[in-house]
């Protein structure tokens, strides 16, 4: 009884030192149980969701309004790249304490902030150059069409700069998945826990085993968004993008 | 005849001659204090007996010493005052960045990356001779870790009185005064992923026969301040960290007593590579040993109370403790 209990004990990962790769990697019980590979890919997917959604829903329209109106072009952009020259593990561990003084937890405030800010980046410069580079002519051909602004920004400028913002959304997904393991040296769980663990148990297997699923998971958000690159752009933007020479699918 | 080409490599070269000079002054220096030795005469004025003082300049011929702290404060605070020790007592030494837990130093160490490091002696019992019993004793647990550490092509030198031991530590309204008394309370475990493969931690509490504690949960965090605030927030109930943590006075935690004796002897102590301590002789061995002798484990929890609580640098720690004892 006793030892099924600690057999469901949560959170650990203890494996033989000495087990191979393979013999780990495709044995069933790693990863299933709630100790298992699945439940901590779950614990990352729906982290690194939500903070790209989140980022996206912040700087997709702030930015996309600012470049239209032509506001606040470098003091914006300057605000934004900054705040990405404070390393995201240094954010991520100040915010650890002030997480804990107030009852909330190591998780997700700390990471969750710190994988934000390090999103916004990627996307807001993307959406406000691809926004703010859109040829003149074409803006004022839609305004002479009668067009509304709101028109304008939507339906012309956002449409045709659709390609250049997703990108900038899949470049933030990418690194939001690639850097989210840093929370397991903070007090939490998620696909990092294997580096983790097997840093500390001096196991190589972990290790490896936890730089192959992330570096994995990362290259499947990539392929990902390419799928969705061609599912969500305008046909006429897909093939003005074919047209020239862009690799954009 | 100096054409504008040869004076521009003579004006070239010249630095080199200088730097040539300086080294061969320096040189004959080094020979020279073998005779003169004006600084170690003054030295053995002082306060300290300082033994090995006689055949200083002999021993700057040797490999440099490489000694490197693992990544916590103590540890870091230790390989500092081990450095600046040999540094005074004439040995080349380098005291490198510390990194990692104990597994890197001792690969570090079998690979001669390094050549020295302080360890806790029960730390490397549970990593070298993990299947040998585990014990309150010192001395069982160095006859059980010699032929491991000799086997990784080192040599485990004198332990100190300073023991800096694994503590289960929980806040102080805790209703445990002992391990044993957790067994009921359901408390959720905080300790570092090392603690989770050792029969002297989480085995041990777990184990039916030994404390057959049922934790309601184990959160790994990384051994650091970390583990005592997440202890302070109410995180978890329980952690397991060193009782040279100055956060257990500064926050009013409890240490309980370790009723069935898993936690084993952590004194600290000096791994070497034999390589170097053969190039020295015995006279490295005999002055690392005095240093050992010398450091208690009210320092350790002095010196962490000044690099955790009063956020000092370890090397300054180090050094104001070296002089205090007379040993710069």
């Amino acid at each position: 009884m006793i030892g099924a209990m600690a057999a469901a004990r949560p959170s650990q990962t203890a494996v033989p030192r000495d087990i191979g790769f393979f013999e780990w990697f495709f044995d069933p019980d790693t990863w299933t149980g709630p100790d298992g590979i699945l439940a901590s890919l779950v614990d990352t997917v729906v982290l690194c969701a939500a903070v790209t959604l989140v980022a996206v829903a912040v700087s997709v329209p702030t930015a996309a309004l600012l470049a239209h109106l032509r506001r606040a072009e470098v003091s914006s952009t300057w605000l934004v790249s900054i705040s990405r020259a404070v390393p995201t593990f240094a954010i991520a561990a100040l915010l650890v304490p002030w997480s804990l003084e107030r009852g909330w937890g190591f998780e997700p405030w700390p990471i969750f902030i710190a994988l934000f800010l390090l999103a916004v980046v990627p996307i807001y410069l993307n959406t406000y150059t691809a926004i703010r580079q859109q040829p003149e002519g074409t803006v004022e051909a839609a305004r002479a069409l009668g067009y509304s602004e709101r028109s304008i920004l939507t339906k012309v400028e956002f449409a045709l700069a659709s390609s250049l913002i997703l990108a900038g959304i899949r470049v933030a997904a990418i690194q939001v998945v690639a850097t989210e393991p840093i929370r397991a040296f903070l007090g939490g769980d998620g696909l990092g826990r294997y580096v983790r663990d097997g840093f500390g148990q001096n196991n190589n297997t972990l290790v490896i085993g936890g730089i192959v699923l992330i570096g994995g998971l990362a290259a499947l958000t990539g392929l990902t968004f390419v799928a969705l690159e061609r599912l969500v752009l305008p046909n006429g933007v897909r093939r003005l993008a074919r047209q020239q020479g862009d690799k954009t699918p | 005849m100096t054409t504008p080409k040869t004076r521009r490599v003579v004006r070239l070269l010249a630095p080199l001659a200088v730097l040539g000079l300086v080294t061969a002054a320096c040189g004959s220096d080094d020979d020279g204090s073998n005779d003169t030795e004006p600084a170690s005469t003054e030295a053995a004025d002082s306060t300290e007996p300082a033994t090995s003082d006689m055949t200083d300049g002999e021993m700057a011929d040797g490999p440099t010493i490489q000694v490197r702290g693992q990544d916590f404060s103590e540890s870091i605070t230790i390989a500092e005052v081990y450095g600046q020790y040999l540094e005074a007592e004439g040995y080349p030494v380098e005291i490198l960045t510390a990194a990692g837990f104990r597994p890197d130093n001792l690969n570090g160490v079998e690979n001669g990356d390094f050549n020295l490091i302080i360890d806790y002696i029960g730390g490397v019992q549970a990593a070298l001779a993990p299947d040998a019993p585990a014990s309150a004793d010192a001395d069982e647990i160095v006859a059980t870790i010699t032929e491991p550490i000799e086997a990784i092509g080192a040599t485990l030198l004198d332990y100190s009185p300073a023991i800096d031991g694994d503590a289960f530590i929980v806040r102080g309204d805790s209703e445990a005064s002992t391990i044993s008394d957790v067994a009921g309370l359901d408390y959720v475990l905080g300790a570092s992923a090392q603690c989770a493969e050792r029969p002297q931690c989480l085995i041990g509490l777990e184990d039916p026969d030994i404390y057959g504690i049922t934790f309601a949960d184990f959160v790994t965090l990384e051994y650091g301040p970390l583990l005592g605030e997440a202890l302070a927030n109410n995180e978890v109930d329980a952690i397991v960290w060193n009782d040279t943590a100055p956060q257990i006075a500064e926050q009013g935690f409890k240490v309980l007593d370790d009723d069935k004796g898993i936690f084993p002897a952590q004194n600290i102590a000096p791994i070497i590579s034999t390589e170097v301590l053969e190039a020295y002789g015995d006279q490295l061995a005999a002055d690392l040993n005095e240093l050992s002798a010398m450091i208690t484990t009210d320092d350790l929890l002095a010196w962490n109370t000044e690099t955790d609580i009063e956020f000092r640098e370890s090397d300054e720690v180090a050094t104001e403790w070296l002089e205090a004892k007379g040993l710069l």
